[in-house]
């Protein structure tokens, strides 16, 4: 989606559609946010065939529906592609599990990545990463959002315990999750487009499962580690690992290089901050804060109001669904002063919710943050300039703020 | 929650492979039966869409494993979610089976 927005247009709330996939490729999200802060802090929608949701805009109301499952509960679903369908996986994914059972497998697959246990992978990483930027040093035009879609992969692969032959069909069937109508990914209906990218994911790890567990091989890996470990005082369930690695996967595949291609895109918008940067290399990890902030990778996730809540001025009925829209969070005037001016020294950049607020906070934060940090090391030591070379095109999902094109052409230092 | 009633194929979890039922028309009718019982209970006619009656990767993983014991065939995961009726994936099965 544009991430920087027209200016302010007279919106009518009350028509808008939020879930309107034009909007996301074509359109200006952020005018609608901006307008929903100042004048629907809660706001509701039906869609067309019934079904319907709240939505939250405000940084406080988005860090109170994702933090407060007593009010706001995950079990029933968290993605808003499929708003009215209860989970089939509640209870058994970390993602659509409260508390308390939730602290304890968090617990559990947490201890690998810890900011101190991802450092350990800290030379592989940067490795991988100059491996990924050597094609732009030639000077031809470089796809930067369609090569960074294989980014997490090479990066965390031998990470999660992936082999590279199947980073490309892994990278692929991710892609269908977060954008399954995107002309890119899509097979036959969005339904059936999940539900192969789903179904061939779980696949993948519970063939990865069994195969390890026949040959007694273990190499230490985020995966490994989830056949092994114990939550509360059993081993999880069969189930409980296919879904937590296919979530692992997910979440370290869809993100990141929207964040990195959205950033390099700020950052050739404005030159002088490319400079200012590349000058103090300490200006780095702020930099990766405010690219954090600026594109919002996960534009939003879904809570269900566990009674009639009160919030936002407004009160969503027990049973609704509340969309916390992270990306308009993450442009709220009052926490973030001209929020939509791209500045890698400003203050306070390290409040923004990216990686979400409370019990489900990402679990990957660290790995994202500092696969970022060697990212942006690596690519201003390494080109003086870079620059457009063509259109971006902008990804079909209301889920996933993203590009599917950025063509740049970078200059040698 | 209402069940329906289990219909003709005679693999009783037996392990062996069901005697091929005689017309298109009974295999797509236990291929609903299947999808039924991996749906928790509730009815499927042979026209219904996979995703109409609460259809999702989790069941189509169970569903795809019990249709490969109960007929032999293993359908990929792409043509069973783009067939999305029992009657297209009987379709799929009987080209499985003369694939065979
Ligand atoms: C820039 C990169 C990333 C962004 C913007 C991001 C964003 C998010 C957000 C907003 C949540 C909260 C979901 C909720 O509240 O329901 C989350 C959770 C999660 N993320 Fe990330 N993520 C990123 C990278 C990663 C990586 C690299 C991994 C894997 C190594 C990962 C794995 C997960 C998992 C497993 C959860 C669920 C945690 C829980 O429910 O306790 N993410 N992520």
């Amino acid at each position: 989606m544009r991430l920087t927005p027209g200016p302010d247009r007279d919106i009518d709330l009350d028509t808008v559609n939020l879930f309107d996939l034009d909007l996301y490729t074509a359109g200006d999200p952020h005018t609608v946010w901006n307008a929903m802060r100042a004048k629907a802090p809660l706001h509701h929608q039906v869609l067309p065939g019934g079904r319907e949701f709240w939505s939250v805009t405000r940084y406080e109301d988005v860090c109170r529906v994702l933090g407060d499952h007593r009010e706001f509960t995950s079990e029933r679903g968290t993605v808003p592609t499929h708003l009215g369908t209860d989970d089939v996986a509640a209870g058994k994914l970390l993602t659509s599990t409260d508390p308390p059972r939730h602290t304890q497998v968090r617990r559990a697959i947490g201890a690998k990545l810890t900011a101190r246990a991802v450092a350990t992978w800290q030379d592989r990483i940067r490795q991988a990463i100059v491996g990924f930027l050597e094609p732009a040093l030639d000077g031809e035009v470089f796809d930067l959002a369609e090569r960074a879609l294989l980014l997490p992969a090479m990066i965390t692969g031998p990470l999660l315990g992936i082999p590279e032959k199947d980073w490309a069909e892994l990278v692929q069937l991710t892609a269908m999750v977060t954008a399954p109508s995107d002309r890119h990914f899509c097979h036959g209906s969005e339904d059936a487009t999940l539900a192969i990218a789903h179904h061939e994911l779980l696949s993948y790890v519970t063939e990865w499962v069994k195969q390890r567990r026949a040959s007694g091989e273990a190499d230490g890996s985020v995966l490994d580690h989830l056949v092994n470990a114990t939550a509360g005082d059993a081993p999880l369930t069969d189930e409980e690992i296919a879904l937590d690695g296919y979530s692992i996967l997910l979440g370290a595949n869809v993100t990141t290089p929207h964040t990195v291609s959205g950033t390099v895109q700020a950052l050739i918008e404005h030159p002088e901050q490319f400079a200012r940067a590349q000058a103090d290399e300490s200006l780095i990890p702020n930099l990766v804060e405010e690219g954090l902030r600026w594109t919002s990778a996960a534009t939003n996730f879904m809570r269900y109001a566990v009674d009639d809540i009160e919030i936002g001025g407004g009160t969503i009925p027990a049973r609704g669904a509340v969309v916390a829209w992270i990306g308009s969070a993450n442009r709220d005037e009052l926490q973030f002063p001209d929020p939509h001016v791209f500045d890698i020294a400003r203050n306070g950049a390290k409040r923004q919710v990216a990686f979400g607020f409370g019990p489900h906070f990402c679990i990957g934060a660290p790995l994202a943050r500092m696969s970022l940090r060697i990212y942006f090391e690596e690519l201003l030591r390494r080109f003086s300039s870079l620059e457009f070379a063509g259109e971006p095109e902008h990804l079909r999902s209301f889920f996933i703020a993203g590009m599917t094109h950025l063509p740049i052409v970078a200059r040698k230092r | 929650m209402e069940s329906t009633p289990r219909v003709s194929h005679q693999n009783g979890g037996g392990g062996t492979i069901a005697e091929p039922p005689v017309t298109a028309d009974s295999l797509a009718r236990a291929v609903a039966d299947v999808w039924s019982e991996c749906l928790g209970g509730r009815e499927v006619a042979p026209e219904d869409d996979f995703f109409a009656v609460g259809g999702s990767s989790l069941s189509g993983i169970k569903i795809i494993d019990r249709l490969a014991e109960d007929y032999g065939v293993r359908l990929s995961v792409r043509a069973f979610y783009l067939a999305q009726t029992p009657t297209r994936v009987a379709e799929l099965i009987e080209q499985g089976r003369a694939a065979a």
